[in-house]
């Protein structure tokens, strides 16, 4: 025999040889693993980068492809084949175990993202392409060439089959995929364990690796305690989708999830949008007011860093300027760097008309002295004290001064069916405020019913007053009517005026809303 | 972007976060310090900075030995002299330069003027270091709108008349809270956990001085005015100067713990005395002279600034900058045929300089007004001799307020059963979204019976101990605070403000005091009103200005 047998012939010890079927064991377990980390990458992809078909065809193409480079590698690994195969173990665990973890880290880094992907999926393969060949080589003095092909492949397959029904019906649901990934990255390592304990001849390097091993199985440990800490922070238990993005700036906490219909944005924990209706919310807070100023030059976006609205206001080329001034870097960055985002936004924050301005939305108001024929304030709902106050009095008067004569404003003021009096107190509180105010509202299914309040230095204000933009789906002359109109469990009521030292908005929204929290 | 977000799926996680929340709370609560006292050791205060700041004495105590100062080597002129730059003195200043009377000196001890009204300002916000508001003022008191118009606190008036005031300068919503058997509750008067049978109490009480403010005496006056001086004469009310307000309370069978706390809080944090040290008619008035009326605010509305009343300090001192001199020591007095020769020492030039004024107003306490006028027969004397409590106040940067259950973050934020009066919120008023670390001011007045040993033991404690003092008394509203008290300093003032002790505002000598002596020297003060709040100064200034420019 031109080979070293790597394992001794005849086995010293009495009784069945053990030792076969253990590595049989292996390739069952293996097996499993190899497929997990595929299903775990294809998902993962589809999450975030979106269209699942592209993202699955491609990633098991590649996965596959490794596969065979490893194959083909296994020929140049000689000597100590136990030795390479325990070794290769701990390696397929390690690279498997940190995929998903690794690859939810990375997404905000989105630039390379599909490289490292990539990079990750092919390691990955690759890794898992040697270790079949490699074993059949180990059993190969064992069995007969036919049983041993046939008795790996057996179970090979069947480890394949039961990946692809635990990983959908158990895993994910009840592990999630980052817990997933360390769980089976650990049972690769525990493999090269169980291997290291069992073969005899092991014994020459078996302190050592065992070593290793620890290190690793404590190392994919350590990451599975954590991830399930970070789950939990990242609220992924509070969302019904797939978190595929979390973010805790100085100001707010970002947190997108995905499902296979619609992409949600959502701060503290408050949805934002979904990118299935938010067209109609941004059409309805642009358009009303735009299409009746085509003479209109300047306009202040005040929050809104998703970058949704500017989108809208685009389509207008008389614009010659916008200035967007969001509190949080964190979200203007999102909106301007992340793949989808940016899609989902048009590159708004990125076209050249568009200044984007970091800080606080009522120290610039009193601070800015630009004149603008378009004001569109796009708050957080007045939950707090805080936020309370960018809804003022003092506040809108701020407003009035940056107004250009025949400028408008429009303001989203929360849901009119919910939060009526919140809504009427936006209302009055503008009015209180100087401005003459067409409150109106629309349907909008992620959010509801929901309002917004066109304010201006007078009341020339209507709704067919110039074009539209083409490509619009929601807002037409029609539909602006449609909204102007309020039937009786949305009607106005009587409410009082928000200033700074009464906070009334922020004292109806709470009972507003409260009963819908309870 | 906008949306509180769908009523399904949001809210659900709303309620988890607050469930979540008050789960944490309540742990945080099971392990703060105060229940783990026994077993863990003292949090280190080691990472707090700071130290302790006010007044300086070293020039002022000079006022003790007049002997070692130099001799004067220049002389200047002035046909008025006011000696102290608190309220009052610039109130004078001001009303006299509107008087068309310019050639007015007024000297300062310390180098800022402001008296109690002190400020500092660090990287996070400006903060007070005593009078922090005013309340929204009676519109009868003119001449206090006008100044208020000219500070552009008021804006104008609406179409019925009424002030219409500067809402960044009104205090934002929400105003008070108070932490009663381990819950915020919002405003002050004790409600939370509080029993039936108080709680009638408190409203009899409420209803009471409701009816006390709108009551007249039979001479047309109001029972109760600010300024006090234009309260009712009519015995009814004046004889509830000659009582504690304890016995009072005593006598009208207000007795529930919780009301007697509510009024205990208010006298120490108006007055620096206890309802046992300051009379019936003092504790009543705090309640029943508020008459503030105003187009866009309540009558219980304050104004308040991120600096306290060092705003209306600023407004003051902006309108008579000229002739200001901070840094020196009046320290000797002596009439002359045509005026007052005062001798005054420079602190920063070590010089004397002799001044020759055709009038002099001491604009000062008690007990510097007796010092400097020592030699003088007819030098007017206060009996009973106007009583001050000391106080402590501390301003601490935080990043952070972590607390139990209830109201949110208040302007005044006051602990049932505490030793303090609460703290105040320096970047309440703020309009941009709280980011990063605030600043809260924390007022502990040291109501002893005995002002003087009180003081004493004030002026003896470490910086150390008085930080400790104040963060245990944090630690007990805000469990895990002290970790995250980045800045400290501590201010004792030896002299905090007058108490009116019974007797004081009615039965005294108290207005005999206040007459001018020969058309030279003038007194003016809040020790001359009893009662030491932004309106009395202001008032006692105009009233010594306008004696002075009465014809001779």
């Amino acid at each position: 025999m031109a080979n070293q047998p790597v394992l001794p012939a005849p086995p010293r010890r009495a009784g069945p040889d053990h030792l076969p079927a253990l590595l049989l064991g292996s390739v069952f377990v293996i097996a499993t693993c190899g497929l997990i980390y595929e299903l775990i990458a294809g998902t993962l992809a589809s999450y975030l980068l979106g269209d699942s078909v592209t993202q699955f065809s491609t990633i098991i193409g590649a996965y596959l492809f490794s596969m065979g480079i490893g194959s083909w590698l296994s020929r140049f690994l000689d000597g100590q084949l136990l030795k390479w195969f325990i070794r290769l173990e701990i390696m397929v665990g390690l690279v498997g175990g940190i995929s998903a973890p690794l690859l939810f880290v990375l997404f905000e880094y989105v630039s390379s993202f599909r490289l490292i992907l990539y990079t990750l999926v092919g390691l990955t393969g690759i890794l898992v392409g040697l270790e079949i060949p490699l074993l059949m080589r180990i059993l190969e003095n064992r069995f007969e060439f036919k049983d041993l092909v046939s008795r790996v492949f057996t179970f090979d397959y069947i480890g394949a089959l039961l990946a692809s029904l635990i990983f959908p019906l158990v895993l994910v649901p009840q592990l999630g995929l980052v817990r997933t990934s360390l769980f089976f990255g650990a049972l690769n390592v525990a493999v090269a364990a169980v291997l290291l304990l069992r073969f005899e001849e092991t014994r020459s390097f078996r302190r050592s690796f065992l070593g290793v091993v620890a290190a690793s199985l404590l190392f994919l440990g350590a990451g599975f305690v954590y991830a399930e800490r970070i789950q939990v922070y990242t609220e992924t238990l509070a969302f019904q989708d797939q978190v595929i993005y979390s973010k805790s700036t100085p100001y707010q906490r970002i947190v997108l999830t995905k499902n296979s219909r619609e992409l949600r944005l959502f701060l503290n924990g408050n949805l934002q949008f979904s990118s299935s209706d938010e067209y109609r919310y941004h059409e309805a807070l642009v358009h009303p007011a735009m299409q009746a100023l085509p003479r209109a030059r300047r306009v202040l976006v005040l929050g809104g860093g998703d970058g949704l609205a500017v989108r809208e206001l685009l389509r207008y080329p008389q614009l010659q300027q916008i200035h967007l001034v969001d509190l949080d870097p964190g979200m203007t960055e999102l909106f301007r760097r992340n793949e989808m985002l940016v899609a989902l936004n048009q590159r708004a924050l990125l076209h050249p008309k568009v200044q984007v301005i970091n800080g606080d939305a009522y120290q610039w108001v009193r601070q800015d002295t630009t004149r603008y024929d378009l004001l569109v304030v796009d708050f957080p709902d007045p939950s707090n004290y805080s936020i309370g106050k960018l809804y003022s009095t003092s506040f809108y008067q701020e407003l009035h001064k940056l107004l250009a004569p025949g400028g408008l404003m429009v303001v989203q003021s929360t849901s009119p069916y919910v939060a009526r009096r919140s809504f009427w107190c936006i209302t009055h509180t503008l009015q209180a405020s100087g401005f003459h105010t067409i409150p109106y509202h629309l349907y909008v299914p992620s959010f509801g019913e929901w309002g917004y309040v066109l304010a201006g230095r007078n009341g020339h204000w209507r709704p067919d007053a110039g074009p539209l933009p083409k490509g619009l789906r929601y807002v037409t002359p029609q539909s602006i009517r449609q909204m102007l109109v309020f039937p009786p469990d949305m009607a106005e009521l009587p409410t009082d005026i928000n200033q700074l030292n009464n906070q009334a908005l922020v004292r109806y929204f709470e009972e507003d809303w409260g009963p819908y929290t309870h | 972007m906008s949306k509180e977000g769908n009523a399904y799926g949001n809210f659900a996680s709303g309620r988890r976060e607050f469930i979540s929340r008050t789960g944490l709370a309540l742990t945080g609560l099971m392990l703060s310090p105060a229940l783990l006292h026994s077993c863990a050791p003292a949090a280190s205060l080691a990472h707090i900075k700071g130290g302790m700041r006010g007044a300086d004495f070293s020039l002022g105590h000079l006022l003790r030995q007049p002997g070692k100062l130099p001799a004067p080597t220049r002389t200047e002129r002035a046909e008025v002299l006011i000696i102290g730059g608190g309220i009052t003195g610039l109130s004078a200043k001001r009303w006299l330069q509107r008087s068309g009377l310019s050639d007015v000196v007024l000297l300062e001890l310390e180098n800022h003027v402001g008296g109690n009204a002190a400020s500092g300002q660090n990287a996070v916000s400006a903060y007070p270091w005593g009078a922090h508001y005013l309340p929204i003022p009676d519109v009868r008191n003119r001449e206090l709108l006008a100044f208020l118009q000219e500070a552009n606190v008021i804006t104008g008036y609406s179409a019925d008349g009424l002030p219409i005031y500067n809402e960044y300068h009104l205090c934002h919503d929400p105003e008070e809270r108070l932490y009663i058997n381990g819950h915020w509750q919002q405003g002050l008067v004790p409600e939370f956990g509080v029993p039936d049978a108080d709680r009638q109490q408190i409203a009899r009480f409420l209803a009471l001085v409701e009816e006390l403010r709108h009551a007249k005496g039979t001479d047309g006056l109001d029972a109760f005015a600010i300024p006090l001086d234009r309260s009712s004469a009519d015995e009814q009310f004046r004889q509830l100067d000659a009582i504690t307000f304890a016995e009072y309370l005593g006598r009208e069978g207000f007795s529930s713990p919780y009301l007697r706390w509510f009024l205990a809080y208010s006298c120490r944090d108006d007055y620096g005395a206890t309802p046992e040290q300051v009379s019936a008619w003092a504790g009543l008035h705090y309640f029943a002279a508020r008459k503030g009326r105003a187009h866009n605010a309540e009558q219980a509305d304050v104004l308040t600034w991120p600096e306290g009343n060092g705003y209306l300090v600023e407004q003051l001192r902006r309108q008579t900058t000229q002739g200001i001199r901070p840094n020196t020591l009046a320290y000797q007095l002596r009439e002359t045929a045509t005026g007052v020769e005062v001798l005054t020492y420079d602190g920063t030039t070590k010089q004397t300089t002799r001044f020759e004024a055709r009038k002099v107003l001491l604009a000062t306490p008690h007990f510097v007004t007796q010092r400097l006028l020592a030699g003088l027969a007819d030098a007017p004397q206060l009996t009973p001799a106007p009583h001050h409590a000391p106080w402590v106040i501390a301003n601490l940067t935080v990043d952070g307020l972590p607390q139990g259950p209830g109201q949110p973050l208040c302007w005044d934020n006051v602990l049932y059963n505490s030793q303090s009066v609460g703290y105040i919120s320096a970047t309440h008023q703020q309009v941009t979204q709280p980011i990063g670390p605030q600043v809260i001011t924390l007022y502990w007045p040291l109501s002893h019976p005995d002002a003087n040993a009180a003081r004493r033991e004030a002026y003896q404690t470490s910086y150390n101990d008085w930080l400790q003092r104040v963060v245990a008394e944090l630690e007990t509203a805000h469990p895990g605070i002290t970790p995250r008290i980045q800045h400290a300093e501590v201010w004792v003032w030896g002299h905090g403000m007058v108490a009116p002790t019974p007797g004081y505002l009615w039965g005294s000598n108290r207005q005999a005091a206040a007459q001018p002596l020969r058309n030279k020297l003038y007194f003016a003060h809040t020790d001359l009103s009893g009662i030491s709040i932004f309106e009395e100064a202001f008032y006692q200034g105009i009233r010594a200005a306008t004696e002075m420019l009465l014809p001779a």
